[in-house]
């Protein structure tokens, strides 16, 4: 066990060194002039000078390289090439947004997606598959952004139920400490914003959780139906133990095993589906903040985000590879 | 009364490119404590049988659409799933093929020993978990304390198929059913695995139903034996007057595709043409009938039914004195049973009425 | 529901070998299984129904896709125009229709891409062994640690807007998609016998993987890139939802279109029906049909 997980660990290393030399070579291996790239209109001698300046493009390559690593490893990410703001400065304060957005959505498709498939794999073939089997083709069939603007116009602007812009009503006035509104709103006591909080949530995290909703009810599915098609099931059935029993100790226990790691997986879809879904519903996360940079040019921002996302998804997948072996004893025991 | 009484029992699977007749008729008796071997090739319907009467056939194809099981005065076929529930593990147990696969990989010996005790019986986890002790001892399993805590995976396969009995076994059940317990394991496995089995039916006096498509298997293990083919029992008999006797032309073909050990030069392997029939159609006529050599002309259109070797005798169903019964209406004689062919001079095999062309140009090009 | 029951297995499995079907050929035995598949036929109704529009957009459409005032502004759907018109009063029916040249074109363009370099990534791989695998696997890994979408945020940003970049940003994002799937078939296929007979009878290594292994690993990467020409087709109107679709804004493309229709959606929700309505049956029918081709080119999947 100990020795699949230090062998895990080493294998990220390589993909690791790998991410560093492609963010690198994004920011510092631009093609064509670094100032037209990157500066365009507010070109200037001296904006020009001062941003060779701020990123090294006067030295060599390697040396270039290995200031990146080491302000990684020191925490530095690097700074806006447009206000010199630190990357964390923003990002720290964009990024509880995201979190709140994703694992709301992850809730939901995680929440919804394995009873669908479960419930699809009890009544295989029936009527109640294949609604389900429809759902997830149209959840997998419908774009993100397509799905959020369907549910702003039903829920927003024609029903009126739920807020459709931003994470919480502007008009409060509300403070934010960490940003993570959910935890402020209930920290402060304000149970009145923590709903609202809620409220604003409702909409986004659906939109956002559809495709891996679908996914989730898919692979739910066919691994259910597969581990029911096992010998040992039907061992546990002729050993006289209850349906439920068998659902729960002997189908569930292998069927969670491909369902975990298809989970997992999901998050890198879920970080890039949020930046639609920002987008959409005003949201104010890390997602909107990478459009409004790239419509700048500001690549360290872009950057260092695809950084942290890619290192999320990394160390997600760690941990679920991880999971996967404690709940697999053959792994587990060998 | 008997332990288990089997009545024309009809089993079909009801799938989307038809309808499967895979049991069409099944008629037998078992005493408590007897043994009984269920022989045949894979696919005609042994295994069928047995899912049927402990109601496991696998939803929502397999339907029993006819018939009747009684077991120990209990018609198992009109039980709620709840009562049937209770008698499975407990009154019936099972063993099946593939030790490999039928353990759950992600639960512990003990926790799979242990959940069959609990399921059946109110005792505390410490008091089945001793039981779990004791019976991996019973069958043979070294240092039982601690392999309780292993996981399948981690024991061979005739390890597997120990702990396999002791599940079986570990209710103490009047019946049990073991559905080609040795064929997956090495040779050398396979005999000290039948010989425990053996063992510890026979001091427990509990019935056994051995099913296998391997002769050599039921030969030792059982008082008698049912012969099944396409879905039908065409011969049964005490084990020594079937060895001795077989009479029915499927029988005698499947003694004479064996090699022997004893094989004499003069005894010559004769295959049985052809392949079974295609259970997806209903079936018309003797299911044997296209690949008898002794067919009639009566046997393309009539099927004939389960009847006494001798004419007129008493009719005994159960125990070592039970009757030899065929289903065929041109048994070989005891000369041709030895030679494995018709000998009479003279005799052709009935050529297949015309509209059962297609199966014969099929058989004739061999299996498509 | 598979019958894994002894008593059936044998019954269904004689008359069907793998094997067999090949020499009777494959591909027709597999359309005719994939016309008795329902799903997949709607799949092929849809795909046909998009191609068609795709090509025929010319021919169909009453006005061109950049004419303006052909009505009013935001005009909701009525006889002349069928899906009401946009805010500089272009007819959305046109549009749509042309935007499903765009789909259409950048999809496959950047399949076929992703196709290639994927597959070329995989064959060396699968093919090679030793480092050479261990270095593009690698790689594979770091394009597979980026989310899509932001894998190809990044590649636009670094290569700047324009249409053969964002074929190439989708295309990345899938490359590793197709270099696994063949690395794997391609592995799984050396253990094969029939490989180990070839190289035993002398057959060379190229000769082994042109000859004997590529053709057996086409099957899952086709059935791989129709699935996956559904999710570029979302992605690239995503990439146009973000204004990083077409470098020019007046172009036809679904994810662009979709951009006023979010500042409008009061006044004109009909744009984000029609427009997300196409996007979404385009989707539908390529998920359909690449599921569909799975079932009835694997003859060994159940049912």
């Amino acid at each position: 066990m100990l020795k699949y997980i230090v062998r895990r660990l080493l294998a990220t290393i390589p993909v690791l060194l790998g991410l560093s030399i492609v963010l690198f070579a994004f920011v510092h291996l631009l093609p064509g002039d670094p100032c037209t790239a990157i500066l365009g209109q507010r070109q200037t001698p001296a904006a020009c000078a001062r941003l060779r300046e701020n990123l090294g493009l006067n030295d060599p390559l390697y040396v270039q390289y290995l200031d990146y690593i080491g302000g990684l490893l020191r925490g530095d990410f690097g700074a806006s090439v447009i206000n010199s703001k630190p990357f964390f400065d923003e990002f720290s304060v964009r990024f509880p947004g995201t979190v709140e957005l994703t694992v709301a959505a992850l809730i939901f498709a995680v929440g919804v997606g394995i009873p669908l498939g479960r419930l699809a794999a009890r009544h295989a073939q029936g009527w109640i598959d294949g609604l389900v089997t429809a759902i997830s083709l149209f959840g997998i069939s419908i774009p993100v952004f397509v799905l959020g603007l369907v549910l702003v116009l039903i829920f927003g602007v024609t029903l009126g139920w739920l807020p459709t812009q931003g994470r919480i009503e502007a008009r409060a006035g509300f403070e934010p400490t960490t940003n993570f509104l959910l935890l402020d709103t209930a920290l402060a006591g304000r149970w009145d914003l923590f709903v609202d909080v809620l409220r604003h949530l409702i909409l986004p995290a659906i939109a956002l959780g559809s495709i891996p909703l679908a996914i989730i009810a898919r692979i739910t599915r066919a691994s259910v139906i597969e581990v029911s098609n096992e010998d040992y099931v039907r061992t546990a059935r002729a050993k006289g133990l209850t349906e439920r029993r068998v659902d729960d100790r002997h189908i569930m226990r292998n069927a969670w095993l491909p369902v975990t790691t298809v989970v997992g997986l999901q998050v890198g879809g879920l970080l890039g589906g949020a930046v639609l879904t920002e987008t959409v519903f005003g949201w104010n996360g890390v997602g909107r903040w990478v459009v409004d940079a790239i419509g700048n040019r500001d690549l360290t921002i872009v950057q260092s985000t695809i950084l942290v996302f890619a290192l999320i998804f990394l160390i997600v997948n760690l941990i679920v590879d991880v999971g996967y072996a404690f709940l697999n004893p053959r792994i587990r025991y060998s | 009364m008997s332990l288990l009484d089997v009545r024309d029992l009809i089993v079909r699977f009801r799938t989307a490119d038809g309808t499967i007749h895979a049991v069409n008729g099944v008629s037998f008796e078992l005493e408590a404590g007897e043994t009984l071997g269920l022989v045949g090739e894979s696919g005609c319907g042994k295994s069928v049988t047995n899912l049927a009467l402990m109601r496991l056939l696998p939803k929502p194809a397999g339907r029993i659409e006819g018939g009747q099981v009684i077991f120990d005065g209990l018609d198992l076929l009109t039980l709620s799933e709840a009562e049937m529930r209770d008698l499975r593990g407990k009154e019936i147990a099972m063993i099946f093929q593939d030790p490999m696969t039928s353990l759950n990989p992600v639960l512990t010996i003990e926790e799979q020993l242990v959940e069959t005790i609990r399921a059946h019986r109110r005792v505390s986890k410490a008091d089945a978990r001793r039981r779990a002790i004791a019976l991996l001892e019973m069958v043979g399993i070294p240092t039982p304390e601690i392999r309780l805590r292993s996981f399948p995976h981690q024991f061979s396969g005739g390890m597997r198929q120990r702990v396999m009995i002791a599940m079986a076994l570990a209710l103490e059940p009047k019946l049990l059913v073991a559905d080609e317990p040795t064929t997956a394991l090495d040779v050398t496995i396979q005999a000290q695995v039948l010989d425990l089995l053996g063992r510890l039916t026979t001091e427990g006096g509990t019935a056994l139903i051995l099913i296998t498509h391997d002769l050599g298997v039921v030969a030792g293990m059982t008082q008698r034996i049912n012969v099944m083919y396409a879905g039908y029992i065409v011969e049964t008999a005490p084990t020594p007057e079937l060895f001795g006797h077989p009479s029915h032309p499927y029988t005698v073909g499947l003694l004479h595709s064996i090699p022997k050990v004893t094989q004499r030069d003069d005894e010559e392997l004769i295959p049985i043409e052809g392949r079974p029939p295609d259970m997806r159609q209903a079936p018309v006529g003797c299911p044997f009938a296209s690949r008898c050599t002794w067919r009639l002309e009566v046997c393309w259109t009539d099927n004939p039914s389960l009847r006494p070797v001798q004419a007129g005798a008493r009719l005994v169903t159960t125990g070592p004195e039970a009757t030899h019964q065929i289903a065929c209406h041109n048994p070989p004689t005891a000369e041709e049973a030895t030679a494995g062919r018709p000998v009479r001079p003279g005799f052709r095999p009935a050529p297949a009425p015309a509209g059962r062309m297609d199966e014969l140009v099929l058989l004739a090009e061999g299996p498509a | 529901m598979s019958l894994e029951t002894p008593g059936v297995t044998a019954v269904a499995a004689a008359p069907r070998r793998a094997e067999e079907r090949v020499s009777r050929g494959l591909w027709s035995d597999a359309f005719s299984r994939l016309l008795r598949n329902r799903p997949a036929l709607v799949g092929l109704i849809c795909i046909t129904a998009f191609i068609g529009v795709a090509i025929l957009a010319p021919v169909i459409a009453p006005y061109g896709p950049y004419e303006q005032r052909t009505g009013g502004r935001l005009e909701a759907p009525s006889a002349a125009h069928l899906f009401g018109t946009d805010l500089l009063g272009r007819d959305m029916f046109s549009r749509v229709l042309y935007g499903a040249q765009i789909s259409l074109q950048v999809g496959v363009i950047a399949v076929l891409m992703a196709l290639v370099m994927g597959g070329l990534i995989g064959a060396l791989a699968g093919g090679l062994g030793g480092w050479v695998d261990s270095v593009l696997m690698r790689v594979t890994d770091v394009l597979l640690a980026i989310p899509g979408i932001l894998l190809a945020i990044g590649i636009i940003a670094w290569l700047d807007r324009g249409m053969l970049q964002l074929m190439l940003a989708i295309a990345v994002t899938y490359v590793p998609i197709f270099a696994r799937l063949l690395r794997g078939s391609i592995l799984a296929l050396r253990e094969s016998d029939y490989v180990i007979a070839a190289g035993a009878v002398g057959a060379s290594r190229l000769r082994l993987l042109v000859r004997h292994m590529l053709p057996n690993a086409l099957t899952p990467l086709i059935v791989q890139a129709t699935l996956i020409l559904a999710t570029a087709i979302i992605d690239i109107a995503g990439l146009g939802f973000l204004g990083l679709g077409p470098p020019d804004p007046r172009t036809p493309e679904w994810g662009t279109m979709l951009v006023d229709a979010r500042r409008f959606l009061q006044t004109a929700p009909h744009i984000v029906f029609f427009v997300g309505g196409a996007i979404v049956v385009s989707a539908i029918g390529f998920n359909l049909l690449g599921d569909g081709l799975r079932e009835s080119l694997d003859p060994r999947l159940k049912r």
